[in-house]
């Protein structure tokens, strides 16, 4: 029995005996790391926000070895990338989008002008080998990821030279030699990496040995050959293929002799080749997509996949682009193409749920060209893969790209995919799959956390500052070599960094530890047990959800007392 | 769940607290090793959400150890010492509602007598500043006793259940100010009491607001260094007179500095000599829509209830003008700048 | 040493000779002169203490009860509206145990106003739970404010000091105030282990629910009944020390074998020693001079009515609609006491007027009488016969 104090009074902190925690009625607080937007939708999986926090400290060798833990060619990616984690990043709702890719380029070139290594080790003498077919972005992340699983890589690849599409697709103004194959070489030189150039499978090597001499195969083989292309049966005479007359440029320097160029198709290749021709000479260059422009209500199904700064740039340039439209009828005089007649369409959706193309009647009209170029994508050289093939591409239905046991496709050779981060992210996820299935694991899974969407933080507590803007060489000083888009710098790189929200993850700011009314928010020397640094003390915690509400990344959720 | 399992074997182990906060302990327990003075413990029975616990638990880490309070009745005395136990871990005391002013004048007196330097605080809640405890303060005041007196504004009765002050605003709803056929709230103006502070010419007199913790923290400490007598009035919500989301306590005291209704500024020897500009003013609609008191003032198609907001819209703007609140450009530590965050915590890599 | 003192003069001396921390009072009449003299020796450097001078009663009461708290010797003194006006402070000091002195310079409650002299004041509070001690004279009013400092302190119950406003306060007399020595061997230095202490951070005045509230005030009274004998106690200790005793809880002087007793408390105590010396035609009384008031005395009271026929109880105060006060309480006590006194009881004095030796006489006469009206000293004849 407490027995009275003399004028009843009482000692300091004896509160604690009382446990207001279960005052809570329905809810808690947790500390819930959902998904940042950018790393969702990063194909590459890359964890932007973990470089960012590295850069944020200052620490520039730690941020680039965090980023090449998922991708090993950010200087290349940093270039070409159409960066879906900017069109995510939920600072556009605040003051515009992180420089994500800017950033990314700045540490990939650090890397190489610094000689830093990748945080990999050699693998075991006895370690399995995996062969990889083709020596493209994706094969290149596939060997780079074997190592990290602690296996041997055996590359294939039918070029005499590495780099599959990033070599012989993307011009130098976006994408210049030097830092692609600095990147290229450091990787090739990781021991335990072994790579054979102009072997071709189905030519020199076939699936069946390779599955029988290796642990498992990866196909990236990239996508080679032409789709057909006419419109109602015809074909001009002097059809140019677009990937094969950019390739053809970037080996000769010269474009056949064109005034009024219309290019069909939709993606950075079609983009590419319509700048460089205008460059080149040609007075009118009409771009001609069935997709749709950025825009604030375009549907991402719809939206051109374009990287959006080029597509600025190309508008700055004066190529013209019709969208949501598609060529109806070539005008032909003789073999010769006169002219285009386009139609506008539409993506609509379909009883089946996939979009279909709906023409609207009465929206024809007639263009001057005489050279069309089709930009329709391409597809896999069927050889020696006949068999695994659906159509014209690999079509698997896991995400780890298994095709069938211990076989996995990678990149652009699946129906899906379309960008090199895709490819690297392929990769890494192939190797995760096959790693396991090596060692008799269980297979991996996906992250199936949610994601961090701009209405769960609050943007309050985020100092304001603008976008970094890189130096861009003007429209009319663009040559055929000098790479377009220029570097951001450290300051601005560093700058960048400090403007990541750090959705959905602990910025560590303190403040659900200052504003607690009931003091049950516990800060920790070291990191708590889920990585935060703080701990609730839920025999305090009313659940009042201030916490929650106050904090700025959404990292601290009210969930069900019960969960 | 682990953390709680961690927190339960670190109590078993180390057991509670030490009764002082001077006596040495060899091992602490996460809650001991706080780096902050735990002068409001956890344990009171403060409403979910209470924006007074919030205040004083910030005026207490700001001020401790070496002080001593006298609270008048309210709120906070009720919820941080239902006996046997308490929540303080100062030397505190609660005489009556209206008399922390003057019990404070004696304390601080024997602290002059013996020549002892422990810093003497008084705390009140608006009904016991604005309207009961007032002649006592004034008298506080006016005798320059060396007490920093922390009036928690949340503006009415709460602990007798929400009747309206001298500080309740105006067209705000209370149970003795309740909105009817005729009646729009509470017909008068919410008391300018810091102007009367002010006017006893002492040498600090300031507002703060639980939304602007640093801010707060920092008056406090400064209060704490002046020799002589300080006033603080602290804007603190309270979710249930309010009416409010207790989730939201911050969020309606931020938007109340933002609309200009309640101006943090800092008055020395009755001149005004600081204030927190307002980077972006927000109409007053965006404070009062998140309050079931002022539900009555955002009714669509109410002549009157257009009326009063634009009375109390005049108010905040009178409030701007007055205190040159609007500020003119980004200021780190206006309404926008003083509550932004960065990766590991507020003061790092900043010059304390 | 004698000294020829105005008793307010003789209060604040003996307040100085016990060194208090913390003065704090408001001025009022006759209180007055008791604060302007500690003003005083403050100002000449005689006296060290933080004298804080308030806005108010109520604040003077709470200054004393937080200058206590937080471990100072604290003293206050007021009068009439005054104790009124700190009514709520005085029921709070009592409750959280705080222990300080108070003089209160008995005077009228307003309306009407008045300012001289009854007990009307201090009866107000008579349930605050403080100590309170009545002076008959100045001499006993300077001992009994010291040895109220040192009963506040082992008692850690507050102590009120009754004195006849004007009757007293205003009044010369020669005093012996004790040597400095002497008062400090008297009275130990303060010590409050309750006190408010960074060092030891206790919380004062706390919510107490139901459960407890009855045992809080069982031992504030318990703690009142065991200060009977503290004062007892100190008085004697008081009287080794100096040689002069006040009279512990009661005496009683006159002719032990009277049939009549009376009762009083105060000033009044005196005027009625003078009647009895002056008109011995009137018959022999028993005198009784009661000096603690709270804690009441109620077995030294029954002893010291043994063997009385008839006991007259002097009121300075009424309680309307009642009657006296005092002579209710002693009647109550009494009823269960066998061969107790027949209680006759007056008012006197009410608001100043003068009480002449001759009331001696005319209350021993009055024991006849079974329709002598309650406030004896009143005259009918200046009432409208609707208000008789």
């Amino acid at each position: 029995m407490t027995v009275l104090t003399r004028g009843a009074y009482a000692a300091p902190g004896t509160s604690l005996d009382f446990k207001t925690g279960n005052w809570r009625s329905t809810e808690k607080p947790v500390h819930i790391h959902a998904k940042a937007p950018c790393h969702a939708a990063c194909p590459a999986g890359e964890d932007q926000q973990a470089w960012f926090a590295k850069l944020q400290e200052g620490h520039v060798e730690e941020a680039w070895r965090e980023l090449v833990s998922a991708n090993p060619l950010p200087a290349a990616t940093g270039r070409v990338c159409p960066h879906p984690c900017e069109t995510a990043c939920n600072r556009k709702d605040v003051d515009g989008a992180l420089a994500i890719h800017n950033v990314e380029r700045w540490l990939g070139d650090e890397a190489i002008a610094n000689g830093w290594a990748y945080p990999v080790e050699p693998p075991a003498d006895d370690a399995p080998t995996v062969a990889i077919i083709g020596a493209g972005p994706g094969g290149l992340s596939a060997a780079y990821h074997c190592l990290r699983q602690g296996l041997k890589a055996e590359i294939f690849e039918a070029l005499p030279e590495a780099g599959g599409l990033l070599r012989s697709g993307i011009p130098r103004t976006r994408l210049p030699r030097e830092p692609l194959n600095a990147e290229i070489d450091r990787l090739l030189a990781l021991p335990g990496i072994t790579l054979h150039l102009q072997t071709r499978l189905g030519r020199d090597v076939s699936l069946a040995e390779l599955k029988a001499s290796h642990a498992a195969v990866l196909l990236a083989p990239g996508c080679q050959e032409s789709k057909h292309w006419d419109v109602g049966g015809a074909v001009p005479s002097d059809l140019h293929e677009g990937l094969s007359l950019l390739r053809e440029f970037m080996d000769h320097g010269q474009f056949p002799e064109a005034h009024n160029v219309v290019v069909h198709g939709g993606g950075n290749t079609a983009v590419d080749l319509c700048r460089l021709m205008k460059r080149a000479g040609s007075e009118h260059v009409t771009l001609i997509t069935a997709s749709g422009l950025p825009g604030p209500d375009t549907d991402p199904d719809d939206l051109i996949n374009v990287v959006p700064r080029e597509l600025d740039e190309a508008l700055e340039e004066g190529i013209e682009i019709i969208d949501h439209a598609t060529v109806n009828r070539l005008i032909m005089k003789g073999s010769k193409v006169t002219g285009v007649e386009v139609v506008s369409l539409k993506k609509e959706p379909s009883a089946s749920g996939r979009k279909r193309r709906v023409s609207f009647e009465g929206t024809e009209r007639v263009m001057e060209a005489d050279m069309v170029i089709p930009c329709i994508g391409e597809r896999v050289d069927p050889d020696g893969l006949n068999h695994l093939l659906d159509g014209s591409y690999f079509w698997p239905d896991s995400p780890f790209g298994k095709l069938e046991d211990g076989v996995y496709a990678i990149g652009d050779a699946r129906g899906d995919r379309g960008t090199v981060a895709g490819a690297i992210g392929d990769g890494a996820k192939a190797v995760e799959a096959a790693a396991a299935h090596i060692a008799g694991r269980p297979q991996p899974t996906l992250d199936t956390r949610a994601e961090m969407a701009s209405t769960g933080l609050n943007p309050v507590y985020y100092a304001l500052s603008p976008r970094a803007e890189p130096p861009k060489v003007p429209p009319e000083a663009r040559t055929f070599t000098t790479e377009i888009e220029g570097d951001i710098g450290r300051t601005a790189a560093l700058a960048e960094a400090q403007r990541c929200l750090s959705c959905g993850n602990c910025l560590a700011c303190d403040n659900c530890w200052t504003l607690c009314p009931d003091n049950a928010v516990i800060k920790t020397q070291e990191l708590a047990s889920d990585g935060s640094h703080y701990l609730f003390d839920l025999d305090y915690c009313k659940g009042c959800g201030l916490c929650a509400h106050e904090c700025p990344t959404g990292y601290i959720q009210m969930v069900p007392e019960t969960a | 769940m682990q953390d709680q399992a961690r927190l339960a074997e670190l109590r078993q182990k180390f057991g509670r607290e030490p009764a002082a906060p001077s006596e040495p302990t060899a091992e602490r327990t996460p809650r001991e090793a706080q780096p902050r003075f735990r002068g409001l413990e956890s344990g009171h029975r403060a409403c979910q959400g209470c924006g007074e616990a919030l205040a004083a638990r910030l005026v207490m880490e700001s001020a401790g150890p070496d002080v001593m309070v006298a609270n008048a009745t309210g709120c906070l005395e009720v919820f941080t010492t239902p006996w046997p136990q308490s929540a303080w871990r100062v030397p505190w005391i609660h005489s009556l509602f209206e008399n922390s002013a003057a019990v404070a004048s004696g304390m601080e007196a024997a602290m002059k007598a013996k020549g002892q330097n422990t810093k003497v605080l008084a705390f009140g809640g608006d009904g016991g500043t604005y309207d009961i405890g007032f002649q006592a303060l004034s008298g506080m005041l006016e005798r320059y006793h060396n007490i920093l007196y922390v009036c928690y504004d949340n503006e009415a009765y709460m602990n007798t259940g929400i009747q309206r002050s001298s500080s309740t605003p105006h067209a705000a709803t209370t149970t003795t100010s309740p909105a009817g056929k005729e009646r729009m709230g509470k017909r008068h103006l919410k008391k300018d009491l810091l102007s009367i502070i002010a006017a006893h010419h002492i040498p600090y007199a300031a507002s703060a607001s639980v939304a602007y913790p640093q801010d707060l923290q920092r008056k406090v400490r400064y209060a704490m260094g002046i020799d002589g007598p300080t006033f603080l009035v602290v804007h603190s919500p309270c979710p249930l007179g309010w009416r409010h989301a207790s989730a939201l306590t911050i969020e309606v005291a931020r938007k109340a500095v933002e609309c200009g209704l309640f101006p943090l500024v800092e008055l020395e020897r009755g001149a005004v000599t600081n204030i927190m500009p307002i980077r972006q003013v927000r109409p007053v609609t965006d404070y009062l829509k998140l309050q079931g008191r002022f539900a009555h003032l955002t009714r669509d198609g109410d002549p009157r209830a257009q009326e009063e907001r634009d009375h109390l819209q005049a108010l905040a703007d009178y409030n701007i003008n007055v205190f040159g609140l609007a500020g003119d450009g980004d200021d780190p530590v206006d309404t926008s700048g003083i509550t932004t965050v960065g990766r590991g915590g507020p003061l790092a890599g900043r010059p304390q | 040493m004698r000294e020829a003192l105005e008793g307010s003069q003789a209060i604040a001396r003996a307040v100085s000779l016990c060194k208090p921390d913390v003065v704090a009072a408001y001025p009022i009449t006759p209180q007055t002169h008791i604060v302007e003299n500690i003003s005083k020796l403050v100002a000449e450097g005689d006296l060290h203490t933080e004298f804080v001078s308030v806005e108010s009663e109520f604040s003077a009461a709470s200054v004393v009860l937080g200058a206590a708290a937080a471990g100072a010797r604290a003293y206050t003194a007021t009068a009439s509206q005054g104790v009124l006006l700190m009514a709520e402070v005085l029921f709070n000091i009592a409750g959280m145990r705080i222990p300080l002195v108070m003089t209160v310079a008995n005077r009228a409650v307003s309306a009407p106003l008045s300012i001289w002299n009854d007990h009307g004041d201090s009866m107000a509070v008579r349930d605050s739970g403080w100590i309170q001690l009545h002076a008959a004279d100045n001499q006993e009013a300077v001992d009994t404010t010291i040895q109220a400092f040192r009963i506040t302190q082992e008692t850690e119950l507050p102590v009120m000091v009754c004195m006849d406003g004007f009757i007293l306060t205003h009044t010369l007399e020669v005093i012996d105030l004790p040597e400095q020595s002497v008062i400090d061997d008297f009275l130990p230095a303060f010590e409050f282990n309750r006190r408010l202490d960074p060092a030891d951070p206790k919380s004062l005045g706390t919510l107490v629910d139901p459960g407890y509230f009855a045992e809080v005030r069982h031992s504030h009274h318990a703690a009142m009944q065991k200060a009977l004998s503290v004062i007892k106690d100190t008085d004697s200790a008081w009287e080794t020390a100096t040689g002069r005793a006040c009279g512990g809880l009661l005496t009683v002087e006159g002719d032990p074998g009277a049939a009549v007793g009376i009762v009083a408390m105060g000033s009044t105590v005196g005027t009625l020693r003078a009647g009895m010396a002056h008109t011995p035609e009137a018959g022999p009384a028993k005198l009784i001079k009661l000096r603690a008031f709270r804690p009441f005395p109620t077995q030294a009271l029954i002893e010291a009515t043994q063997g009385l026929d008839h006991l007259i109880v002097i009121d300075r105060a009424i309680s309307p609609g009642l009657g006296g006060i005092l002579g209710t309480e002693i009647a109550a006590i009494l009823a269960d006491v066998p061969n107790a006194p027949k209680i006759h009881n007056h008012a006197l004095g009410l608001g100043g007027r003068d009480i002449p030796e001759t009331i001696y006489a005319d209350l021993i006469e009055a024991i006849k009488d079974p329709d002598a009206p309650l406030i004896f000293d009143a005259d009918m004849a200046k009432l409208a016969p609707e208000d008789r």
